[in-house]
């Protein structure tokens, strides 16, 4: 009898300390748990609600799929802020793999100056969009720093560069190209350095050159390097809004040429069309979604650590 | 990301040491093959060139501005001079006294500040549970975690704003905080307090700490929240430095929140205030990059003195997939 009170008390013993340290867990997660479901995993279903209704800035009559319906046939929507954002992407993120893999590449060698060299390159993209449009608008200017400088190759612009339709845009693909090269290097570094250097070892003595070895060894072995880089590349391109905010204001200026679907988000939920807006997020999420599925089927799961 | 083969050179140092070090660092010569030792050198001379010159790409437009921060105005419509050919600290005084980026500046630094101390407490403490306490679905609701990184901003922009606008306030209200607002600083902390990505760093870093000094504590009698604080927290300092800088980056440069919550131009932040000033004065050169380098210069000093800490964590979070 003793005995199996005793035996008793024990388990119960080692449970209360189970469910004590369980308790501990679920105290401490509780704050963030209880943030990521009220401000992102809420705001999702939020989000569709309010997509449902003719939502100004208040709510108003329940209105189905009205505003998807008004979104299919909306030529801003589809001719400028769908076809500039898909436009940037295309061109920004082979733009960036490339840029970030070569910078990288050089950086990994056992160069002089490797920290300086990677600090350089890292440097635009420390400093926040709003610094580095404000530098790019002055640089980009009607009298700026880039015209005087083709001016004495005797090439003559006159104008600012983000003050015209072919030019505005194609000039935020460059900015962001630059600025964000650093971080892809970043990140095709950590790749690079995963790789083993026996596989560099062997190539060596087989006698394959650096431009060879590159091609045939490490760009297939980055695999996984180019996936991440690829995914992170489209979705913050996908979402592009900070640029064309600055330079062409809430209408995406000049007229649309700068316009994105996330702007367009922006400047639809503050002239007072909360519901349309929330239909175009909802689009926006489902896209950004499909498209990393595909990347991931693409580039084969098993290669993601 | 760690070894380093070489020590950390500041920036300024590296170009005056350039010709010393190249000298005396120069390959040892290739016996046997006349002319193999001139054309190594030529070679890497000239490769260390055109990387001198990319890298000066990367941070002669921030030269220029901080030249041009320090012009008059008149000296910015006379044509090309490298230096300003008045120097003056007009733009500085402009921005700060006439421009309100004294009040900007405070701004952004109440929001990066206590957005950065939110993530630091609740992600380390959320990650050390994570890690190391267990219980029932602690797999399923870090998966959650992670998948918030899916959510993009911009999905949550109507919904929260309607939020922090109608509901919330009610909600408080209905506890005694009448009249609450958070269309302001507060409503861009409150929605920053905890990222996914900082608690992804924390619990990764905790998972490589060794179990022994915890066990330790535990004969010892400590709980589990003074097994954190004077065991876990004390070992855990790279990971906090890099949540810490990455934080602090990422809230001190932000623009998206600011812009659709600060309403008020007294609660602006500094990339807003230039933002804003930039659509106003448009060619007010010397103050906009004045603002530019304010805005500039303190995620720069903290580059400079936790690189390594940089590195790592932006690194860590793209290691993840």
């Amino acid at each position: 009898m003793a005995v199996s009170v005793a035996k008793e008390r024990k388990v119960r013993g080692l449970g209360s300390e189970r469910l004590r340290e369980a308790l501990v867990g679920y105290g401490f997660i509780a704050l963030p748990m209880g943030f990521f479901l009220l401000f992102f995993i809420f705001p999702i279903g939020y989000a569709a609600y309010i997509s449902r209704y003719d939502w100004g800035i208040f709510r108003g009559p329940f209105i189905g799929f009205d505003n998807y319906r008004q979104l299919y046939h909306d030529s801003v929507f589809w001719q400028h802020a769908v076809r500039n954002t898909l436009v940037y992407t295309a061109v920004v993120v082979p733009l960036q793999m490339a840029l970030g893999l070569s910078l990288a590449v050089v950086v990994n060698n056992a160069i002089r100056f490797r920290t300086f060299f990677r600090a350089a390159f890292y440097f635009p993209s420390l400093a926040s969009s709003a610094a580095i449009v404000s530098i790019a608008t002055y640089i980009l200017a009607s009298d700026g720093l880039l015209n005087s400088f083709l001016g004495v190759l005797g090439y003559h612009h006159t104008y600012a560069w983000f003050s015209r339709t072919d030019t505005a845009l194609p000039s935020i693909i460059g900015l962001n190209a630059w600025t964000t090269a650093g971080t892809m290097m970043l990140f095709y570094l950590a790749s690079l350095q995963a790789i083993s250097t026996e596989v560099y070892e062997a190539a060596a003595i087989d006698g394959a050159g650096a431009w060879r070895t590159f091609w045939k060894i490490t760009f297939p072995l980055l695999k996984p390097g180019h996936f991440f880089v690829a995914v992170v590349s489209v979705i913050g391109a996908l979402q592009q809004f900070d640029q064309s905010f600055i330079v062409g204001g809430t209408s995406g200026g000049p007229n649309y040429s700068t316009m994105t679907v996330v702007l367009y988000l922006y400047n639809r939920a503050f002239s007072a069309h909360f519901g349309y807006a929330a239909a175009v997020g909802l689009v926006l999420f489902v896209f950004i979604f499909t498209v990393t599925v595909i990347q991931r089927l693409l580039f084969g799961k098993a290669e993601v650590a | 990301m760690a070894d380093e083969q070489l020590p950390p050179t500041p920036a300024a140092l590296a170009v005056g040491e350039l010709a010393v070090v190249e000298a005396a660092g120069a390959p040892p010569a290739a016996p046997g093959i006349p002319g193999r030792e001139r054309a190594d050198r030529i070679r890497i001379v000239l490769t260390y060139t055109v990387m001198f010159i990319v890298a000066a790409l990367f941070f002669i437009p921030f030269l220029w501005s901080v030249s041009t921060s320090f012009r008059t105005i008149a000296d910015t419509v006379q044509g090309f001079s490298l230096l300003p050919r008045h120097w003056t600290t007009a733009g500085y005084h402009d921005v700060f006294y006439k421009y309100h980026f004294g009040r900007y500046t405070m701004n952004s630094a109440i929001i990066a500040g206590a957005i950065t101390a939110t993530n630091l407490f609740l992600a380390s403490l959320g990650g050390y549970a994570f890690a190391r306490l267990k219980f029932p679905g602690r797999e399923v609701l870090f998966m959650l975690v992670l998948g918030t990184l899916m959510i993009p901003d911009q999905l949550r922009l109507v919904p929260i704003y309607q939020m922090l606008v109608n509901m919330l306030p009610s909600w408080v209200g209905h506890v005694g905080w009448e009249n609450a607002t958070f269309t302001n600083r507060n409503g861009v902390i409150l929605i920053n307090l905890v990222s996914a990505s900082s608690l992804f760093l924390m619990r990764q870093y905790f998972l490589t700490i060794p179990r022994d000094l915890e066990e330790a504590a535990k004969l010892d009698g400590a709980g589990y929240f003074k097994t954190y604080r004077r065991v876990m927290l004390p070992l855990a300092g790279p990971a906090l430095a890099a949540v810490c800088i990455l934080t602090f980056q990422g809230s001190w440069n932000g623009l998206f929140w600011p812009a659709v919550l600060l309403q008020d131009e007294a609660q602006r932040t500094i990339p807003l205030g230039l933002v804003y000033f930039q659509t106003i004065y448009t060619t007010l050169w010397p103050q906009l990059m004045a603002a530019s380098v304010v805005a500039i210069v303190p995620v720069l000093l903290l580059f400079v003195l936790f690189q390594r800490y940089f590195v790592a964590g932006v690194a860590a979070s793209g290691v993840k997939g």
